[in-house]
């Protein structure tokens, strides 16, 4: 990546990349992984500069799904039943603690979990490569659940917000500490005045 | 020669002119017009695109293809980023299947929803808690977009701007809104729309038949019921709009789950017998936010995609009489 795209990205970051030329960069970032992964450290590196954690999602992912095939694997120390399957291509019930495991591959997008919002506190910034996967604890897994069965009946009414989809899918993925955010990581233009096209 | 000339130009000149007649007939619709266009395309509309989504630190890409076949929704998601996550849905059912761990997880999903779920439409009022307006005309992924705001009028919800297609109403861009600030943001880098999309698209990328295969149970079983918990402070235009009583996944506990919407934004207030064991405080999960609190007998947890002052001020102010 030159440095001509870094500065782009940078400004992308900032907001202050003229719509144009955002465009043309989110087209290059659908085509470039490198390029999704510079934008991402940039933001990160806005949320360690600004006191909060870091994002390390597809870590995290990796590391839901392996706990969950790692009970799946090793079914004696839970109370999973789960059998190898694959030759007969039939699927069996997944059981128990597991299921919040294994519920997380569905997620492809961030979760937090916030524990300290409201006070506004300013944690000690940590670093992304050194971010550690908290366990499941008992209130983590009971919001969770509410937290599936509030996005289930929100869809069943019908008047659910436009992402709350991808936010059921985001949910499944992370659990993971998170400070309270200003959360202004995203590029953005001011509201403006309506107008008739 | 100049006869010739005449003789195609005039199809031009007409073609032209019932583009720009549609373009202004499109453009003068009202708003609440153009959400209820948006709802109809996303339950209706085959697409194949990128999406990019932008969000706390983290921007990741997805692969996505969608159609309808005889009413059943397929729809193919592939994470761009990681072990190569793919998402097949064939109707209610969807395949997640991890390539590094070799597993497929099998889910029912017992609803329409899609990737891109649906605003509230004509039948769904917004109340007198939010603006929806036409802010300007833009463009997205290459197509012409219409921009709309759904702007709140006090701090209780979040707003939402949405880009929509000129040309069909699906949303090619969405922002969710705090303190004019976009928090969250989804666009379609690339897109194409009502394209015939073959059957091997919406096939997994790989050959899955010696994977395990796992199946989720179903989903949560509830049962409506009638409750007399209320809020004596609910944000203005918030009301309740069902009330069920549901048994926690794992365990025979059984919660009451009322869910308030201002038609927009919902919050779910779940109320449990007290454990002895609740965290009370404010967390986020999957995006939302929740506040939980003991209340005698009882724990009181409220969550939704609204900030975190309005959960605090509906959990803390739950009442029985």
């Amino acid at each position: 990546m030159n440095d001509a795209i870094r500065m782009q990205v940078s400004a992308f970051v900032d907001g202050e990349l003229p719509e144009n030329e955002a465009e043309l960069l989110l087209r290059r970032m659908s085509q470039d992984a490198e390029l999704r992964q510079a934008v991402a450290d940039y933001l990160a590196i806005g949320r360690l500069i600004r006191g909060e954690h870091g994002i390390a999602a597809a870590d995290r992912m990796h590391a839901r799904v392996a706990a969950a095939i790692e009970q799946q694997e090793h079914p004696e120390v839970t109370d999973t039943v789960v059998d190898s399957v694959s030759k007969v291509r039939a699927a069996r019930p997944l059981a128990g603690a597991a299921i919040a495991a294994a519920v997380a591959v569905v997620a492809i997008f961030a979760l937090q979990q916030n524990t300290a919002m409201d006070d506004g506190a300013v944690t000690t910034p940590v670093s992304v490569a050194t971010e550690v996967v908290p366990s499941v604890d008992a209130q983590q897994e009971r919001n969770r659940q509410f937290f599936l069965n509030h996005a289930e009946t929100s869809s069943e009414l019908g008047a659910n917000g436009m992402n709350s989809r991808v936010v059921t899918l985001r949910f499944s993925e992370e659990l993971t500490e998170e400070p309270d955010a200003e959360e202004n990581d995203v590029t953005d233009e001011s509201d403006e005045a309506p107008t008739q096209p | 020669m100049a006869i010739k000339q005449r003789h195609f130009a005039a199809p031009l000149w007409l073609a032209l002119g019932i583009l720009c007649a549609t373009h202004a007939a499109r453009a003068d619709e009202q708003p609440q017009d153009w959400l209820n266009r948006m709802a109809v395309a996303v339950q209706s509309t085959s697409y194949e695109g990128t999406v990019i989504r932008i969000k706390d630190g983290s921007a990741e890409a997805l692969k996505v293809v969608h159609t309808v076949i005889d009413g059943v929704v397929m729809e193919k998601v592939v994470a761009q980023e990681g072990n190569g996550l793919e998402i097949i849905r064939n109707g209610n059912e969807v395949h997640c299947i991890l390539p590094d761990r070799k597993s497929v997880l099998v889910e029912e999903w017992d609803n329409q929803s899609t990737l891109f779920s649906t605003l509230p439409s004509s039948d769904v009022r917004f109340g007198s808690e939010y603006d929806l307006s036409i802010v300007r005309e833009d463009r997205i992924a290459g197509r012409e977009a219409l921009l709309l705001a759904i702007r709140p009028h006090d701090a209780y919800r979040y707003g939402h701007r949405i880009w929509l297609d000129m040309e069909t109403g699906f949303p090619l861009q969405t922002q969710l809104i705090s303190d004019g600030n976009a928090i969250e943001q989804v666009k379609f880098a690339d897109i194409s729309l009502n394209q015939e999309i073959h059957a091997s698209a919406l096939q997994p990328s790989m050959n899955t038949e010696n994977f395990t295969w796992l199946r989720q149970p179903a989903a949560h079983q509830s049962t409506d019921v009638e409750t007399d918990w209320q809020s004596d402070q609910l944000p203005a235009g918030f009301r309740a709009v069902s009330t069920h009583q549901e048994t926690m996944q794992g365990s025979d506990e059984i919660v009451t789950h009322i869910l308030f919407s201002d038609g927009l934004a919902n919050v779910s207030v779940f109320v449990a017998a007290n454990s002895g064991q609740l965290v009370s405080g404010p967390a986020r999960v999957g995006g939302s936010n929740s506040y939980s609190v003991e209340s005698g007998d009882f724990e009181i947890t409220a969550i939704g995609e609204v900030p975190a002052m309005t959960v605090e001020q509906i959990a803390t102010t739950m009442r029985r009489p």
